[in-house]
């Protein structure tokens, strides 16, 4: 045999050793970061969990999770899918005009109306009699989708469906108000700094005061934001800059968590160092929230139904209520609301994004 | 445990490797066992007592077999031994399938056993039956090492999706072999080769079914994206798993049957089946067809022996009625061939499209879950059932997977195989181990990243 092939199989040999070695010695990381997510450690060795065959399943995952240089394969991948394979998304991720958005199709029916019953039997148990205003906040897709040949959701039929099914509400389009730039790029989410206007109308739909432009300061948040995509769609991306918009009376409110019993600002700049820049605003993901206002221009106060998107948006509804209590039916369940609220009639506004109505199966 | 794993490729097999060349020669066979009934074990733990119980009676019917004297003794051997292959395949395969259909047409009320399918029970099984039969017509000796034995039955390089390996093709080999750097080199190439088609290609068009089988958006277009589809990602996952085998033996010293012979650039289906899973076409040839007569018998007995063999070859792809279907199907299209010899007469491209086509609505029935899907199916490609030609998500994913789709085109034929053939020696010698490397480090991104990898066989 030739000595070229000797060395050839050498090559690989040693490659392939390289990575196995590696695989059975490196110590077993705890999260990633990237992802945003725990990783799976070494399961259980037990009679039982061989026998099962959980052992194996588990074993499986921890090696995926636990491979060495997870990330830079996982970005090789996204290389090759994209720029070799030509496909169009990754994980369901897309890049368009250095935007990266999820595929988010079809309309779920069930999804939607499995979120509308839900809202339906919030009203009828706590809020007969309050001033009631919904609106649906269009993910990116509705902006990039269909004008970049990916398909979309029948964006139409889920805002119908969420305006007939919820009648004892107002109901208020957004989306000739927003455009794809008003999105982080890497992120799911919309820029606070860009939802006055947002702001505005659900203000005027709640009959309170908003804030205008030149009451707010921009302030740009000292870290870059990578946002939920970057994970994801492992590609490399530059980061978002975030903002948060400012002005004494903001400042003055202060954030209750009636999960954690902590008492903080609007804008927590504890979550600097999260995983999960977002969570700047009234902390991230959390069931519970209280604002007290004490500069308020009434003593109105107002509860917001909402997902994600409400921590951005709600600073910049605070001009006119007292109180703003934030829930979000992911993390608590609406048959036990009512031990942790007091509902009195007071304003209510139900803001849920789209990718939250069309996958409601985490409503409770 | 599925080659194309992580677990696998980093964990199980340097161990194996490690564990084959370090110990003596005469230890191999037993590393060999002890490895394939630990990978086998990997899966389904319980089943590792039916692979023992499967290797402890082959091993000892053959052994009778070669023992006896009187040829009514030889027969009671051998008999037995078929009969409990079949019975192992009657219960643990195709029990449900019967208790459902006497069921059905009887309208009694049957339990069913439930019984999940042993993997690579339909390989294994033939592999005895072939090698005590073998034994009886005096074509191989009887393994009288147990250990050798069990190693053949069991061996992990082909256990769970063949090829399927006959005894008396590696008879030699089991009792003595060596790896030379020649087999080393090739095989890991051709290990590597496997592995890429079935993360890079199969998996990907995988991934195209799984999407057309989950739309509420069907059309005409993405009825036939999705037949083409299987029928590249059937090929590619089939006979990437086979070059794995093929290239993993290699390794271990042993020179296993071609599975595949690019069987899509057939011109008849007679060609097709001699391209396409040849170890099981060979063995039906051999085991059942030219016992039950072959084509030396009347043509109404010939047709019978056809559509036996044909009614089986589907039956043996899984316990249900479309495997039935599609193993007739080629029955009768191998009538036809026979019976219309001006068939081969026609140009050749027209008779390529024509298996082409044959094949491709062939996989349809085979992929799906039962008759009434496969006729949806079926009436979607030709445009029955109110479907439009085209939706907004099929033109997104014909976009989106036209490289995929070219690049299983081209897989398909020896265009890459003569490419790298006509490359100068030197330039062969480099490129090599680079794009090796390259196949191993992209695969194990596709895996690291969790990304689609199912497993076909299960129903064999």
């Amino acid at each position: 045999m030739k000595k070229s092939r000797i060395v050839g199989l050498a090559a690989v040999a040693a490659v392939w050793l390289a990575l196995s070695a590696a695989a059975w010695v490196s110590p077993a990381k705890d999260i990633s970061e990237a992802e945003r997510r725990k990783l799976a450690q070494f399961p259980a060795l037990t009679a039982q969990s061989v026998g099962s065959g959980r052992f194996m399943t588990d074993f499986e995952r921890y090696t995926l999770d636990q491979f060495p240089l997870r990330d830079a394969f996982r970005r090789l991948k996204a290389v090759v899918h994209y720029d070799l394979l030509g496909q169009r998304d990754n994980n369901g991720i897309y890049l368009t005009g250095g935007s990266a958005a999820e595929l988010e199709y079809p309309l779920n029916e069930v999804s939607v109306s499995n979120a509308l019953k839900k809202f339906n039997a919030l009203y009828e148990t706590y809020l007969s009699g309050s001033r009631v205003v919904v609106s649906v906040v269009p993910d990116k897709g509705y902006y990039l989708a269909e004008k970049n040949g990916y398909p979309a959701m029948d964006y139409e039929a889920l805002f119908a469906a969420v305006e007939d099914g919820m009648d004892w509400a107002e109901y208020v389009d957004l989306t000739d108000l927003l455009s794809a730039e008003d999105y982080y790029r890497t992120d799911t989410h919309w820029r606070q700094e860009r939802l006055l206007g947002v702001s505005q109308r659900l203000c005027q739909a709640l009959d309170a005061q908003s804030f205008l432009a030149e009451e707010l300061t921009q302030t740009t948040v000292e870290r870059p934001f990578y946002g939920v995509y970057c994970g994801q769609a492992a590609l490399p991306m530059k980061p978002d800059t975030m903002y948060t918009m400012e002005n004494s009376l903001i400042s003055a409110c202060t954030v209750y968590n009636h999960e954690t019993k902590e008492t903080t600002s609007v804008y927590n700049m504890d979550k600097l160092e999260s995983r999960d820049l977002y969570d700047v605003y009234l902390s991230g993901a959390t069931p519970l929230l209280t604002i007290d206002n004490p500069n308020a221009e009434t003593d109105r106060e107002l509860i917001v139904f909402r997902d994600s998107f409400g921590s951005s948006l709600t600073p910049l509804l605070l001009k006119s209520y007292k109180t703003v209590t934030l829930v979000d039916i992911r993390y608590l369940a609406s048959d036990y609301l009512g031990q942790f609220v007091d509902f009195h009639g007071q304003d209510v506004l139900f803001l849920y994004s789209t990718l939250v109505l069309n996958n409601s199966g985490t409503l409770k | 445990m599925l080659f194309s794993s992580i677990p696998f490729l980093y964990y199980f097999l340097p161990a194996v490797l490690a564990a084959y060349f370090l110990v003596p020669r005469q230890a191999k066979n037993a590393v060999l066992l002890l490895a394939s009934l630990f990978f086998y074990g990997w899966g389904e733990p319980k089943y590792v007592l039916l692979m023992v119980f499967t290797i402890g009676v082959f091993y000892g019917c053959g052994l009778a077999v070669g023992w006896a004297k009187k040829g009514a003794a030889r027969r009671f051997w051998l008999i037995l031994a078929v009969v409990t292959g079949v019975a192992l395949l009657g219960v643990f395969k195709y029990a449900d399938f019967f208790i459902a259909n006497i069921a059905a047409v009887t309208g009694l009320s049957l339990p069913l056993l439930h019984l999940a399918l042993p993997i690579g029970i339909s390989f294994y099984t033939f592999q005895c039956i072939s090698y005590v039969v073998d034994v009886y017509r005096g074509n191989a000796a009887p393994q009288r090492n147990p250990i050798n034995f069990g190693a053949y039955v069991a061996l992990f390089p082909q256990l769970i999706a063949g090829p399927i390996v006959r005894y008396a093709d590696i008879a030699r080999e089991l009792d003595s072999r060596v790896t030379t750097w020649e087999d080393a080199s090739c095989g890991v190439r051709r290990f590597l080769v496997g592995l890429g088609k079935k993360i890079l290609l199969a998996n990907q068009l995988g991934q195209l079914t799984a999407v057309f089988r989950a739309s509420g958006e069907k059309s005409v277009l993405f009825c036939w994206m999705y037949a083409i589809a299987f029928t590249l990602q059937i090929y590619f996952d089939f006979s990437g798993y086979s070059d794995m085998a093929i290239g993993l033996g290699r390794i271990f010293g042993f020179h296993f049957i071609e599975n595949f012979n690019y069987p899509y650039l057939s011109k008849s289906v007679t060609e097709f089946w001699r391209r396409w899973h040849m170890s099981l076409g060979s063995w039906f040839r051999d085991y059942v067809y030219i016992p039950l007569g072959g084509n030396r018998v009347s043509k109404p007995r010939w047709i019978f022996n056809i559509l036996v063999v044909w009614m089986l070859t589907g039956l043996w792809h899984g316990a249900s009625w479309n495997f039935v279907i599609w193993g007739l199907l080629f029955a009768a299209l191998l009538l036809v061939e026979k019976s219309i010899p001006a068939i081969q007469k026609c140009p050749v491209w027209l008779r390529r499209c024509y298996v082409l086509l044959a094949v491709t609505v062939s996989f349809v029935i085979f992929n799906a879950e039962g008759l009434a899907q496969a006729g949806g199916d079926l009436a979607g490609m030709i445009g029955l059932g109110g479907l439009p030609l085209v939706t907004r998500e099929s033109l997104y994913y014909l976009r989106s997977y036209a490289v995929v789709f070219l690049l299983g085109f081209l897989g398909a034929t020896p265009l890459v195989k003569t490419l790298a053939q006509r490359l100068p020696q030197r330039a062969a010698a480099a490129l090599q181990p680079l794009v090796m490397i390259g196949l191993l480090l992209v695969c194990t991104a596709y895996l690291v990243d969790g990304s689609f990898n199912p497993f076909l066989y299960f129903r064999f």
